[in-house]
């Protein structure tokens, strides 16, 4: 790999992630509209929203971690991205591999409860509170298929793995059991109904947003991008084949998240022990028993 | 004379030298100095950790017609350079303002000193035993050392959790000592090659019995289930920087022993052949490290003392390191072993920023604190850098650890053991963030409001130890040639490094790329922030949404006890459950023995234990005798 190959990726990879970002969280809107019988935003409302955040005249900071934790929680995604290869550029992917990436993903999410807690706002620590419950709540489940799905293709590089797939099968049609325990996983891993304990704006003022104004809020609206980015990608990546070019890659990206948007306006909220019982019990019993297929 | 022979003596000249002087006022500039010139005798000696010979004293000791001899290995090297880079830290920090606080608040700071010196003599007495009657005698100093310095608190919890702990220690003492009986009666000789030769002439009941033995001995040393629950309160209750010593390499002793007797001379076709295919040894003992990971790790998160809730991951994170080294692969064993120092570093960085904001405030209960990182900026840096570290995230040391365990689990296609790593490391995560929120992030209290940093003496060697923290993690490769030479010293498959990280097929890992790509990220991340976005305004705490309320600061609105009330709501049933009824019947068991043992001790009839102590050991001797012949 030339140095000039990397520069290019190293600017790129995160880019793309956030015009998909973009399109994914317009299409989650389209998706909650359409549903409420409304015809939703134009094209572009993301990226206006986003303009309008970073410009808005009042910033309010809650003094230098607050800042740091919004540049961790941007800056930590802008790295992920790197780590996660696409069609044409696999970023450094080969230097870290799966389990790298998902431990990764836990930096933006620390730089957002580190932000949070210095606004010292009761309603954000107890969103941070609930977030973080609800991460132990989905990562059992998450990490029964990281495991399983690097035993069956006997790597725990992305790289290999799409490989694998596109020489033999699918993930989804050699292990489709724990493609629905991700499936599952994936819905609290974005926080979206019945999951969403951590925004729940009637109980917690929306929890760790209640005290971001401006920018603040914009990194926030910009994380949300990368995290939808992030979870279709990889998704589509440990059981949908990857793809040999983003034509074949991003519809595939766009049904993994689309699937859980519209699940989700049809149910209510849980309260957070029934999150963590029921994410403990359904995708693990399936992750496990279809272990028990693989092993 | 060889090296180890000056190492010796310069460490017992410490000893004398502050034993001398231990009450006088230089104490505090000579003893960091002293430690110093030990770590240069260690330096001198480091040929040892990159594959050179292992170094053997000149001198040996006839005692009762046994003779003993000491012997510096790669391994013994890599715990001895741990354990005094840990009490160097500890010595600059209690060397200056901490140090007066604690001898004008009546503490004993002369015995503190001399506490120090004594166990780290010790444990290098212990790290050089050449044979089993050296390692016996050294294993005793170092119990007797860590009692030393656990009894010096005066608070009544610290006597009684310290007499706790010496019964604990006794009975492994016991344990260890009739396993070398066992051992002794077959072939006569006390080396420690003759734990394999005798484990191969072995029954398989004696083998069985001889596994079990000494690993209880072991387990206690360093907490491992059922066998933890002395630990935590009397790390907790020792005095400020002892704490930090303690909690970053005393137990690991425990892990040394293990892996000089148990890994190396047992090994895993011995821990295979005890037991059935299905469940053997090696299973038990696994199982073992992943309750130890996750048990503890959950009795942390329910602390609201920073100090009990560090020193409970200390027992938790000793898990890991049993876990690594017990599936006996390249990567498991390097990630094991490697945890060791990676623990030590950001767990005595812990401890000390504990102790920092217990000298400023007073408190270490973090329903109390709140707020204090406009305070203490640096401290909060170093405990940041910390919980990285001890939460196992990259860019942190701690990650490649437990990447390399994970690695390994998932290489030898062990699920459950698995998800029981990251059960632990996810408990973590959410424990130190609620260390960390409640310490220095939300309300900052109104008694708090003129509390500053704390002096130098005591940054420099949490800043010195945080600096390590990354440094190993951003370059693991730093540490690997050591790991690789205690692995090749003991007879494990030796892993494949550069300075980035490990080579391995089928996805290896460079921390120097991942490292770099985080901190460009972060790069943009500050530049999108601080240039695209319109200026901030910095406002007061209390202007804040209230819901139409005012704050105003007699109101107390941190959100600090029961941090994880929906998990709590869920798990606290198990704890009351079938935690808490496991461990009531340990403790009551446990209890039953300490009773019986404190009696003996109240007694005052060292005859007595002799006594039993001699009928065991015959005991054992008469059995194996019979099985020999």
């Amino acid at each position: 790999m030339n140095a000039l190959h990397l520069m290019a990726e190293l600017i790129f990879m995160p880019l793309i992630a956030f015009i998909v970002g973009m399109m994914m969280v317009l299409m989650m809107r389209k998706i909650s509209a359409r549903l409420q019988r409304r015809i939703g935003p134009p094209f572009f409302q993301p990226l206006y929203d986003i303009v309008k955040l970073y410009g808005k005249d009042t910033q309010i900071s809650h003094g230098l971690i607050h800042d740091i934790g919004i540049i961790m929680a941007v800056g930590g995604y802008i790295g992920a991205e790197i780590l996660l290869p696409v069609p044409g550029m696999e970023g450094i992917a080969a230097k870290g591999g799966v389990i790298t990436l998902s431990y990764f993903l836990m930096i933006p999410s620390l730089g957002m409860a580190l932000g949070v807690g210095q606004c010292a706002n009761p309603n954000g620590s107890i969103g941070i509170s609930r977030a973080l419950t609800a991460m132990l709540a989905y990562d059992i489940p998450f990490i029964l298929v990281v495991f399983g799905a690097a035993w069956h293709y006997q790597s725990t590089s992305l790289i290999g793995m799409i490989e694998y797939q596109q020489v033999h099968q699918w993930g989804i049609v050699e292990m489709p059991l724990l493609a629905i325990a991700g499936l599952f996983a994936l819905q609290g891993m974005l926080g979206k109904q019945p999951f969403e304990i951590y925004i729940a704006p009637a109980e917690i003022a929306t929890g760790p947003m209640v005290e971001m104004s401006g920018k603040y809020m914009g990194g926030l609206f910009v994380m949300q991008t990368f995290q939808l980015y992030t979870a279709g990608v990889l998704y589509a990546s440990l059981f949908l084949g990857g793809g040999t070019s983003f034509l074949t890659l991003l519809p595939k990206a766009f049904l993994v998240v689309a699937l859980p948007m519209s699940i989700a306006f049809m149910f209510p909220r849980y309260k957070t022990e029934d999150v963590i019982r029921i994410l403990w019990k359904w995708p693990v019993m399936l992750g496990l028993i279809s272990l028990a297929f693989i092993l | 004379m060889t090296l180890l022979d000056h190492l010796f003596i310069v460490v017992f000249s410490c000893l004398i030298a502050i034993s001398v002087v231990r009450n006088l006022p230089i104490v505090d500039k000579l003893a960091p100095v002293l430690y110093g010139l030990i770590l240069i005798m260690l330096v001198r000696m480091a040929s040892v950790a990159y594959g050179g010979d292992a170094y053997l004293s000149s001198f040996s000791l006839d005692l009762l017609g046994f003779k003993m001899h000491w012997q510096f290995t790669a391994l013994s090297w890599y715990f001895a350079i741990i354990t005094l880079v840990a009490a160097l830290a500890s010595a600059v920090f209690m060397s200056g303002d901490w140090g007066r606080q604690y001898r004008e608040g009546g503490g004993n700071y002369g015995m503190l000193q001399l506490a120090l010196i004594v166990n780290v003599f010790s444990m290098i007495l212990l790290l050089g035993s050449g044979d089993l009657l050296s390692l016996f005698i050294g294993w005793e100093f170092v119990s007797w050392a860590s009692f030393l310095m656990m009894v010096l608190s005066p608070s009544k919890l610290a006597k009684k959790s310290a007499v706790k702990y010496i019964v604990y220690a006794m009975t492994g003492a016991m344990a260890l000592m009739v396993a070398i009986v066992m051992i002794y009666a077959v072939n006569d000789s006390l080396e420690f090659e003759q734990i394999s030769i005798v484990f191969a002439q072995m029954s398989g009941s004696s083998q069985v019995a001889l596994v079990l033995l000494l690993f209880v001995a072991f387990a206690i040393k360093m907490g491992l289930l059922p066998f933890h629950l002395w630990q935590a309160v009397a790390y907790a209750e020792t005095p400020g920087p002892g704490a930090a010593f303690l909690g970053a390499i005393s137990s690991r002793m425990g892990m040394f022993t293990i892996v000089l007797v148990i890994v190396q001379f047992i090994g895993l076709g011995g821990l295979k052949s005890v037991g059935t295919s299905f469940a053997n040894m090696q299973t038990l003992l696994a199982w073992v490290a992943a309750l130890t990971t996750i048990i503890p790790t959950y009795i942390a998160l329910q602390q609201h003392d920073a100090k009990r809730l560090l020193a409970w991951h200390g027992v938790g994170q000793g898990g890991y390191m049993l876990l690594g080294i017990i599936m006996f692969d390249s990567i498991g064993s390097a990630g094991g072993l490697m945890h060791v120092l990676n623990h030590a570093s950001y767990q005595a960085a812990l401890f000390m920023t504990v102790v920092a904001v217990m000298y400023r405030t007073g408190t270490s209960d973090l329903n109390k604190l709140g707020g204090l990182v406009t305070q203490m900026p640096l401290t909060f840096l170093v405990m940041l850098i910390g919980i990285i570290g001890l939460a196992g995230l990259p860019p942190m040391n701690g990650f490649v650890s437990k990447w390399l365990v994970y690695r390994s689990l998932l290489v030898n296609g062990q699920p459950l053991l698995f998800v029981a790593a990251v059960l632990g490391t996810l408990g973590t995560i959410l424990s130190v963030y609620k260390l960390i929120h409640n310490t220095f992030l939300g309300q900052l209290r109104l008694e708090h409001q003129n509390v500053r940093e704390v002096p130098w003496s005591m940054l420099v060697p949490m800043l010195g130890l945080s600096v390590i923290v990354f440094i190993t993690g951003f370059m693991p490769g730093l540490i690997l040639p050591w790991i690789a030479s205690v692995q090749e010293s003991v007879g494990l498959p030796v892993i494949a490094h550069h300075l980035g990280g490990i080579e391995y097929a089928k996805g290896g890992l460079d921390m120097i790329w991942v490292s770099g790509i985080l901190f460009y990220g972060f790069g943009v991340g500050a530049l999108i922030f601080y240039f695209l976005g319109g200026k901030s305004k910095r406002v007061h705490q209390y202007d804040n949404y209230a819901g139409g309320h005012f704050l105003t600061s007699d109101v107390r609105y941190h959100y600090s006890n029961n941090f994880y009330p929906g998990l709590m709501h869920l798990i606290g049933t198990w704890y009351r459950g079938s935690f808490q009824w496991l461990e009531n019947s340990i403790v009551s068991v446990m209890s039953f023995f300490s009773v019986f043992f404190e009696n003996i001790y109240r007694a005052k009839q060292p005859v007595m234990l002799l006594l039993i102590g001699v009928v065991l050991a015959l005991l054992a001797l008469y059995r194996n005798l019979g099985v020999g012949a």
